[in-house]
């Protein structure tokens, strides 16, 4: 179980004439893993879904706001006694082919972390083996045949297979895939998104889904809440299916307008949208975050900085009063969004009875 | 211990297992220049080894002063009437002990540093780039001189030490900046992520990525010591307490006369032609260092 | 009328065991005013197709037989040095994979640019930048900022419109993109995608897309070739190819798609996995391995590429490379269960 509140970064860049700048890859998430759930997030490179990725498997720091994984808060610890909480954290990586040491054979990529969890668990080295052979085999491989080899001698999925298996190796309760299909080829990513399903399944795991492509966020979360996240900040988050059935954040709209339509299969849905302007991260925006590049923005839009409401409360003046209203009563089942003039619109596509059958 | 094993892994691996060792005959009969050049290596070392068994003590022939080449003395024989097969194969075994272990002192110190310093940054980094930095800005030569008034360098171990102290800042720095962008390879995060010790990530993790690099810089710092000793010698800088191509090449030419007179010339090529020939060798075989480590390229036919 | 005919093209690859095909007896057409869309695997010869359009096969690799006609040039297999040279580029316009990553750090885009002219000849370097600048602004870039950038200065999207800017600022009438759309975002995705379109249609291109993914090629293409095995094995008319596939790959390859809409379940990942130079079967069908559809005669015949005819017609424009019968493959679901084991 992980528990976020408010967990912020910030970096301060230095240019040799630019001066000091301040970016705010984080401002403030909040959410809810429980065992055995799933919770994904979407959005655009470059707006901090890596950082948070990254802030949850402890390779880096945040600066403010609270962790707490398993019931303990993470920040007031050191850094040793944080080790064994991230440890149960293991996160998959995007790309497959920099994942895997390629001077190492599968069975020493994943013998070292088993050897370091047998020290703690005590198991001996034939129980070592049979467990790199399960985990193989837990992830669809057939161990005889990868073991021996070097990574540049698998393909792309298969790969991917083997760096889920490498994160099993310390028995984690949460894995964290960030990207982990978007490198793969399409004919082999639902082969990993199931395994992923599988894996909640079975080891009760719980996952923490990164990506920008939405489509793929269904097929291993769709029970699970999705938050769409700009600049640094959750704009939406609501039940998977929900909010990709109808969005009300322009923001989310603009995503899901993106996902191709499959012509033949689908047909544009029929509000399909766009933003206006490309991502500039060093836009200065006291208002709405999304409004410089928003196709609906009003002029309140760029005075007034909308928060997280549940829908149907009616953002309105979006004043103080909003203050972590999003957040109380923390049933996970809410629609919340941040938008003055939140309107929900069909933008996905829609699929052309039964056609191809 | 552990850092002195994995310094060494081309031998230990290919000792250890079979495939490593059909890598090894692979990768350096793929081209003929590779065999070559280790030919000459084999060549050179076994010189260096066995040589002075061959010969025992220096023998003088004081009837033959710059003899030509001829059966007895296939070289010739210098001023003194000393054979100069004789003094070329014996005076090999200094010129390549001294060479080899400053190039390992270098590559132990330079490898280690570059590597801790890059994975560590921060604090560690700082204090060891100084180091670094220090050690780079020692003068080499004028150091070896005051030395050398203090120890006469007789024994290949000391002028190696030297060397090796004041020759490793380079390969730190350039080993520092492989290891920062190694560090940000996914499996280094991974390894980070999944909990694995820093010793481990560092030297299994690690080095075996940079091991193609460092060996090359080994082998061509060993060309760069084999000039600097032999320099040193040749310009009469350090006492001559043993015999070596550096003392021959000085001998020739201002005790010999070589500039002046054909009948030494030979007494001055003969080392000269062993240190081409050795570079040759070297750069020949630094061809095959990145197959003999990336397993990717070595299976490539 | 076609702008590109490509005839009996087998492209094959030196390796320990010989020389083997990384494509077999390719033909296609790309005409003027249709994007076709080149989908496959990792490995299916897609790549290696399109760099034989350019008569660019890399080193251990040679373009063994068949011709490519291209209009206004000639058989691009029997051109070389100079001609080849003005060729590419002069009249083959062409997007690296990875085109991102492939401009020079050193340099600002306007002096590659300016590079590109000279070795090309250009006598009026300033209508060459007038061109580009009123290609890149009708990208939606600001033509004069972007010719002023390093490359560093530009997002993974500019740098790939940059790439096509490239590609069409000498006139080339054919445009070949491969792989644009991978590593971008699905914001960057859709806009480059609607680029390719916007500047096809004002151009009137004949424009080749490679890629793996059928999701994003079927928002833009107008027709659809499916290869496998260095085989192209199904061909046709987007529309038709994406609601009535009939051959089994590019059935389970729609199927293993992951989509927005529809059932979560009904989609299957691709049993086994594609094969490669070594690997593929040398003696009939190339997908039988993984064909839910395959009999006895795939493992001993391999299907040629023929006209799908309904009826005694055929005019529908399909081409098909399989034994089974059409009928079968859109009406039956293949009888393997969801796999999602890849065998090593």
């Amino acid at each position: 179980m992980i528990e976020a509140r408010g967990i912020t970064r910030t970096y301060q860049t230095y240019g040799a004439f630019t001066g000091a700048r301040t970016v705010h890859a984080l401002r403030g998430v909040d959410f809810t893993l429980p065992d055995g759930g799933a919770v994904s997030f979407i959005g655009e490179s470059g707006c901090g879904k890596t950082t948070l990725g990254k802030i949850l498997t402890g390779l880096e720091s945040f600066d403010g706001g609270e962790l707490v994984v398993d019931g303990v808060e993470l920040s007031g610890l050191k850094p040793h006694q944080r080790a064994k909480y991230f440890r149960r954290i293991q996160m998959i990586h995007q790309d497959p082919y920099s994942a895997l040491n390629p001077t190492r054979t599968i069975a020493s990529i994943l013998g070292d972390p088993l050897r370091m969890r047998a020290k703690e668990t005590g198991a001996d080295a034939t129980t070592r083996r049979e467990r790199a052979a399960e985990l193989l085999t837990l992830v669809g491989l057939e161990p005889d045949a990868v073991l021996p080899k070097y990574p540049h001698q698998l393909s792309g999925g298969q790969r991917q297979r083997v760096v889920v298996a490498r994160a099993l190796t310390v028995d984690p309760t949460v894995l964290i895939a960030d990207e982990a299909v978007s490198m793969i080829d399409v004919s082999m990513r639902l082969g990993i998104l199931s395994l992923l399903r599988d894996l909640r399944a079975r080891l009760g795991i719980s996952l923490v889904f990164i990506t920008h492509d939405v489509a793929t966020a269904r097929y291993v979360g769709d029970d699970g809440e999705l938050h769409v996240i700009y600049r640094g900040e959750v704009v939406e988050r609501g039940l998977t299916d929900e909010v990709i059935l109808a969005p009300v954040h322009p923001y989310t709209q603009c995503l899901l307008s993106a996902v191709p339509i499959m012509r033949g299969l689908e047909e544009p849905g029929p509000d399909r949208t766009a933003p206006t302007a490309a991502l500039d991260e060093r836009a200065v925006t006291p208002g709405c975050l999304f409004q410089p590049r928003c196709p609906f923005a009003q002029d309140q839009c760029a005075e007034k900085h909308p928060v997280l409401v549940p829908l149907g409360d009616g953002a309105g003046d979006g004043s103080g009063a909003g203050d972590g209203a999003g957040f109380a009563g923390g049933e996970a089942s809410e629609h919340l969004h941040a938008c003055f003039y939140p309107e929900a619109r069909r933008v996905v596509g829609v699929e052309v009875g039964a056609a191809s059958a | 211990m552990a850092v002195t094993a994995n310094l060494a892994p081309t031998g230990i691996r290919a000792g250890r297992r079979w495939p490593a060792l059909t890598a090894f005959r692979k990768a350096v009969t793929r081209k003929p220049g590779r065999l070559i050049g280790l030919i000459i290596i084999v060549f050179f070392v076994l010189m260096g080894v066995c040589g002075p068994w061959f010969y025992g003590r220096l023998a003088v022939d004081p009837n033959a002063l710059y003899a030509g080449p001829s059966a007895k003395h296939w070289l010739g024989t210098d001023f003194a009437g000393s054979d100069v097969l004789q003094e070329v194969v014996t005076g090999a075994r200094y010129v390549l002990a001294t060479a080899a272990l400053s190039a390992f002192f270098t590559s132990l110190f330079g490898v280690t540093v570059g590597l801790v310093a890059g994975y560590q940054r921060g604090l560690t980094d700082s204090v060891l780039m100084r180091l670094t930095d220090f050690v780079l800005t020692i003068p080499g030569l004028p150091l070896l001189i005051i030395l050398s008034t203090v120890w006469s360098f007789g024994s290949p171990w000391e002028m190696g030490l030297v060397l090796g102290i004041t020759g490793w800042g380079g390969v730190a720095r350039a080993v520092r900046s492989q290891a920062l962008s190694l560090r940000e390879r996914g499996f280094l995060e991974a390894a980070r992520g999944l909990g694995l010790s820093r010793r481990h990530i560092i030297f299994k993790e690690m080095l075996p990525n940079i091991a193609p690099y460092a060996t090359m810089q080994l082998m061509l710092s060993m060309i760069a010591f084999v000039g600097a000793e032999v320099g040193l010698f040749f310009l009469g800088l350090v006492p001559f307490s043993s015999t070596n191509w550096g003392v021959m090449l000085n001998q020739a030419v201002f005790s010999g006369g070589a500039m002046e007179t054909p009948s030494a010339l030979i007494y001055l090529l003969a080392p000269l032609i062993c240190i081409l020939l050795l570079t040759l060798g070297i750069v020949l075989f630094l061809d095959a260092v990145d197959e003999l480590f990336n397993p990717r390229l070595r299976e490539r036919v | 009328m076609s702008e590109v005919q490509v005839r009996g093209l087998t492209v094959e690859y030196q390796t320990s065991a010989g020389w083997l095909p990384a494509v077999a007896d390719a033909s296609l057409d790309l005409r003027a005013g249709e994007i076709t869309g080149l989908v496959g695997e990792s490995g299916s010869g897609k790549s290696t197709l399109a760099l034989s359009l350019l008569n660019a096969v890399p080193a251990p690799g040679r373009i063994a037989a068949g011709t490519i006609e291209v209009a206004g040039v000639g058989d691009l297999t029997r051109l070389g040095g100079k001609q080849l040279r003005k060729a590419r580029g002069g009249a083959i316009g062409y997007v690296f994979q990875a085109s991102q990553n492939s401009l020079n750090p050193l340099k600002t885009i306007g002096k590659q640019l300016l590079d590109l002219g000279r070795s090309h000849e250009v006598s009026d370097l300033r209508g060459l930048i007038a061109r580009a600048l009123d290609l890149a602004n009708r990208m939606g870039l600001d033509g004069k900022r972007v010719l002023d950038s390093y490359q560093h200065e530009l997002s993974g999207g500019m740098r790939q419109r940059v790439g096509i800017v490239f590609a069409l600022v000498l006139n080339a009438k054919v445009l070949i993109l491969d792989e644009p759309t991978t590593a971008l975002d699905m914001l960057s995705q859709a806009s480059v995608l609607e680029i390719v379109r916007k500047v096809h249609d004002e151009n009137q291109l004949s424009t080749l897309i490679i890629t793996h993914d059928i999701g994003a090629i079927s928002e833009i293409a107008d027709r659809l070739a499916v290869m496998y095995g260095g085989r192209i094995v199904e061909d046709g008319p987007l529309l038709d190819v994406l609601r009535r596939p009939t051959h089994p790959y590019t059935k389970a390859l729609i199927g293993a798609t992951a989509r927005i809409t529809g059932d979560i379940d009904a989609a299957r990942a691709l049993p086994g996995r594609p094969p490669d130079l070594t690997t593929v079967a040398r003696v009939g069908c190339v997908f039988r391995d993984r064909c839910p559809f395959a009999v006895a005669v795939c493992a001993e015949v391999e299907p040629p590429l023929e006209a799908w005819k309904v009826g005694a017609e055929e005019q529908i424009g399909r081409r098909r490379a399989c034994h089974v019968d059409p009928s079968t493959v859109l009406s039956g679901t293949p009888g393997t269960p969801a796999a999602v084991g890849e065998p090593a």
